[in-house]
């Protein structure tokens, strides 16, 4: 494949109920606690829905848990074309004490390789939190790249980091539908920072990677964010030389 | 005779109307690793200062030939001296802007934390830094004590005032060290960027604002960026706001851009000029 001049990653961090799990049980999921809820019962589809017309193949970080409570869903995301990457198990944060991260890393890597049918390439940490070990226990389980730091404008080595052999593909967090939504930035002004961003980024010929939510608290599921977003990915398809691609794929052309 | 707050019309280099002071602190991963924080992930904002941002802006500054001042935290410095080391040989002025970019006043640790990055920052470039700037905001009279022994004759960190003045601390005012204000709240990146999350295009047009009042009155503008990304301007996008910025001051007649050394100098050659009216304070 040849190198494309604007390559861009659609991510959708797929985090549902685990966000709420974290810190609260099944039953306590109602009311305010409920929006996570709301990934697999409308968000997902309008989402993926959406993704599908524009004909854009997403890379998926999946959180293990998820995939096992949903995995003919995340099976079938794989038939439609869409990547499938790792997400940790259950939205721990991987630096906080007592977590065994090998376990968890493998236990998800585990299940994720049963239900896709082969082994994720790729992974981004949860709460975007790494510990020093993190990218090492990747590279032991053969993982391609990392996609969590938020700190390049084009992909790069990871091996001065700890990731042998791996690669970075990195995103940026004013390009997290969550970094406006979360702050209340209405739809429109979501979109306008977006769009002179990705002009801009466009200009220098930039990675461009859009991370995203299927929620309706700080993600992009919602109707009116859906049509915000279905605008602003018309938008970017007409701009010379981009090309939307996976993260694996963008790792593959490093 | 006027008192400097109520003065409209400065001796400015050249005969300028208006002086544009560009100020880049470079808030490396100093931040993360002063708290404690390993720099990865939603944490790396930092690697993208000396990785692209500051390539971005060294261009930038080179393609409008302005002079502009560099604040490096002596952390940062130990991780980039070669970056650090091939800016100030192109002539741009390093200050210093803490080690670890100090979230808090370290208390009785900061004259030790001055001295080593004034040492860090001679020993990287060649040239012993004079000017200063706080990391977070945070000075106090031992801040000042330090770094007027160590050889500093300004720094550009307070709030109070929107002119170049003569430091007073310890009860007596100082003909040999200045102060050059900034403002954190409204001529900074960090407030639009983490606070409001403003688009770029707007932030540029709050700058023009600030400019149009400020080449109305006093004429000192002093602007500071970071280039980061996350709270800081090393975006494409926002690295073009700035460059808007410029090219909008530009327009304006009698615009004289300054590295902030130069202007404390120029200051300190008359200090009788930059004399500020200390009573009720």
């Amino acid at each position: 494949m040849t190198k494309v001049p604007v390559p861009v990653a659609v991510t959708v961090n797929l985090q549902g109920k685990t966000v709420e799990l974290a810190h609260l049980g099944e039953d306590a999921l109602f009311g305010r606690a409920s929006y996570g809820k709301y990934a697999y019962a409308v968000g997902c589809e309008r989402l993926f829905g959406l993704l599908d017309r524009h004909g854009i193949k997403a890379t998926v970080f999946v959180p293990g848990a998820e995939a096992e409570a949903n995995p003919d869903y995340i099976a079938a995301l794989v038939q439609r074309g869409h990547e499938i990457a790792a997400h940790g198990w259950a939205m721990e944060e991987l630096d906080a004490p007592q977590i065994d991260e090998r376990a968890l890393l493998e236990r998800t890597h585990a299940t994720l390789t049963r239900i896709v049918g082969h082994p994720p390439r790729g992974f981004r940490a949860p709460h975007g939190k790494l510990t020093r070990h993190t990218l090492g226990h990747l590279a032991d389980l053969g993982y391609r790249y990392d996609a969590s730091f938020q700190d390049d404008d084009h992909p790069y080595r990871l091996d001065a980091d700890g990731g042998r052999g791996m690669i970075e593909v990195p995103h940026a967090e004013i390009l997290i539908d969550a970094t406006l939504y979360a702050q209340r930035q209405t739809h429109d002004r979501a979109m306008k920072t977006w769009r002179e961003e990705i002009e801009a980024m466009h200009r220098e010929q930039c990675m461009i990677a859009l991370t995203l939510h299927p929620r309706s608290d700080y993600g992009s599921a919602r109707a009116s964010r859906i049509a915000a977003l279905d605008g602003l990915l018309s938008w970017v398809r007409g701009l010379d030389g981009v090309s939307f691609l996976t993260c694996g794929e963008i790792a593959d052309q490093f | 005779m006027t008192s400097l707050a109520q003065r409209r019309q400065h001796a400015w280099p050249d005969g300028a109307r208006c002086v544009v002071g560009l100020t880049l602190d470079f808030d490396g991963t100093s931040l993360e690793r002063g708290r404690g924080q390993l720099p990865f992930g939603a944490r790396s904002h930092g690697r993208y200062s000396a990785k692209c941002g500051i390539p971005r802006f060294v261009d930038m500054f080179a393609r409008h030939n302005v002079p502009w001042t560099f604040y490096v935290s002596g952390y940062d410095a130990e991780e980039s001296p070669d970056l650090v080391r091939a800016i100030a040989r192109s002539g741009v002025e390093i200050g210093s802007h803490g080690y670890l970019h100090e979230g808090v006043d370290p208390g009785d640790a900061e004259p030790e934390l001055l001295e080593r990055t004034h040492l860090l920052l001679t020993e990287i470039t060649g040239i012993a830094p004079r000017g200063w700037r706080s990391p977070s905001g945070h000075k106090t009279a031992r801040t000042l004590r330090k770094l007027r022994e160590l050889g500093y004759v300004y720094d550009s960190s307070d709030k109070d005032f929107d002119l170049p003045y003569l430091a007073r601390y310890d009860g007596e005012e100082r003909s040999d060290y200045v102060c050059l204000p900034n403002n954190t709240s409204s001529l900074d990146d960090f407030p639009f960027y983490r606070v409001s999350y403003t688009p770029p295009s707007e932030v540029l047009n709050h700058w023009r604002q600030e400019f149009d009042a400020i080449y109305a009155e006093g004429g000192y503008y002093n602007l500071t960026f970071h280039p980061r990304v996350g709270y800081g301007s090393g975006s494409p996008a926002r690295v073009a706001a700035v460059e808007g910025l410029i090219a909008y001051a530009r327009q304006h007649e009698g615009v004289r851009f300054v590295g902030m050394l130069e202007l404390a100098q120029w200051c300190l050659e008359r200090p009788a000029d930059w004399r500020r009216d200390w009573s009720g304070q």
